[in-house]
């Protein structure tokens, strides 16, 4: 698994268990370890700070309301906080009506696509570097092939649907769908491997 | 077996494309299909890795404040009772010593159920699991950090270290459990750190330390000390 490990799986999980009996601590140490990850993710598809931190807050206190709903048949914390995450950003997103802003920015240059304060930007390059897991990530995305990259990157960070990313690339239906699932397959297939 | 037409839907599911009703239709063939569950969950994995594609970004310190301020709130936030109307007659009564039998019987089971719950405490130690935040004191980078799992029946743990550079040639970093009946802090090894600053060990201290009251990272001599000597980097407590 790329983002965790069996080990840190087991502690995620627990701290989910904890947070569904209302340990505060627990909620803290989980807020400390996704915090940053999450953000960045509201941030790439928002693209302004102070939005992303009302997402964020939304998702947090989902977490804390909902931690005895998750299912880790289901999905990793991890993942199910990412899902969560993007699932609040897209409410926002559609309340608004401001897909068009949505920042498009290629994964390929980081730098490019930061919003904020220059603090921000400082600690967001800093963070990048010590990323690995993030590298990882970014490495194998950019490593798949573009037409594959191009239809998950539309889907995921734009949240745009098969038929609108058909429209837009001017590809058949069946072939968007077909790009979606063989990148998604390779990316995880890859970073197992990795 | 799972058909290409399938395997697509299942990428569009998790990446939540699918409408309200295709979702309906395809959460019916997840129930009735292991092995498209498992298909699910694997693409629901990979949506997961992508959210790292993002350029990374800290969030800011005051949000976590923001957001335990508002939990904290909510924890404390108490139900007014509604105020009860006094009433005549033998009804009102009847209901209350009825009431009264009921909350006998709800605080015998409830007690029941505790005990329950602590055999069931006792008997799994990951039911006992204790979280340490550790913060950064001089001359540790005021961004270090690190989270430490205990589990006091295992007597084992894991930490996990962020932001904290590599020491200087000839120097360790040490963990310590700082046990309420030990007069010195107990060694759980040396941490080695990544070139990232992180690391993420499971750890077991040398004694037995069944009332830890917090742990803490010192720098220390190459190879580690068996009594600390340097000075702390990082502590916390529950």
């Amino acid at each position: 698994m790329a983002e965790t490990s069996s080990a840190q799986q087991m502690l995620d999980q627990e701290m989910i268990a904890r947070i569904g009996r209302r340990d505060q601590s627990a909620f803290s140490a989980l807020y400390d370890r996704l915090s940053d990850p999450l953000y960045s993710l509201a941030m790439k598809m928002l693209g302004d700070p102070a939005e992303a931190q009302d997402a964020l807050q939304d998702v947090f206190l989902q977490i804390w309301s909902r931690a005895g709903t998750y299912d880790p048949e289901q999905s990793s914390v991890f993942s199910w906080t990412v899902l969560l995450t993007r699932s609040r950003v897209i409410d926002r997103l559609r309340a608004r009506g401001r897909r068009s802003r949505v920042v498009v920015a290629s994964t390929e240059d980081s730098s490019t696509t930061v919003a904020g304060d220059a603090s921000t930007v400082e600690s967001a390059a800093d963070t990048a570097e010590k990323n690995d897991e993030a590298a990882r990530v970014r490495y194998v995305l950019n490593n798949l092939p573009s037409e594959q990259r191009e239809a998950i990157e539309l889907a995921f960070f734009e949240h745009l649907s098969h038929h609108e990313i058909a429209a837009r690339l001017g590809q058949p239906l069946g072939t968007v769908k077909a790009r979606i699932r063989r990148g998604l397959l390779k990316l995880r297939e890859r970073l197992n491997n990795l | 077996m799972i058909s290409e037409e399938q395997q697509d839907q299942a990428a569009l599911y998790a990446l939540g494309l699918l409408g309200a009703d295709e979702d309906s239709a395809f959460e019916s063939e997840l129930r009735a299909n292991a092995e498209l569950r498992d298909l699910v969950r694997e693409l629901r994995e990979a949506a997961g890795d992508l959210a790292l594609a993002a350029p990374s970004l800290q969030a800011p310190a005051s949000l976590k404040q923001r957001i335990m301020g508002q939990i904290t709130v909510e924890t404390e936030r108490v139900v007014p009772m509604p105020t009860q109307r006094a009433s005549f007659g033998w009804i009102p009564w009847a209901i209350a010593a009825a009431l009264a039998v009921f909350c006998g019987l709800l605080a015998l089971d409830r007690v029941r159920l505790e005990r329950q719950l602590a055999d069931i405490r006792a008997a799994d130690p990951l039911m006992q699991t204790t979280f340490f935040a550790l913060a950064p004191s001089a001359p540790a980078p005021a961004d270090a950090k690190a989270t430490v799992a205990w589990q006091p029946g295992r007597q084992s743990g894991v930490i996990r270290i962020s932001n904290l550079p590599a020491p200087q040639s000839g120097k360790d970093y040490q963990l310590w459990a700082v046990d309420a009946e030990h007069k010195d802090p107990i060694s759980a090894g040396i941490i080695r750190v990544d070139k990232n600053g992180v690391a993420q060990v499971r750890f077991k201290p040398v004694e037995k330390a069944e009332h830890v009251k917090a742990f803490a990272i010192s720098l220390e001599r190459e190879g580690g000390v068996p009594k600390k000597e340097g000075p702390i980097l990082l502590v916390g407590t529950t």
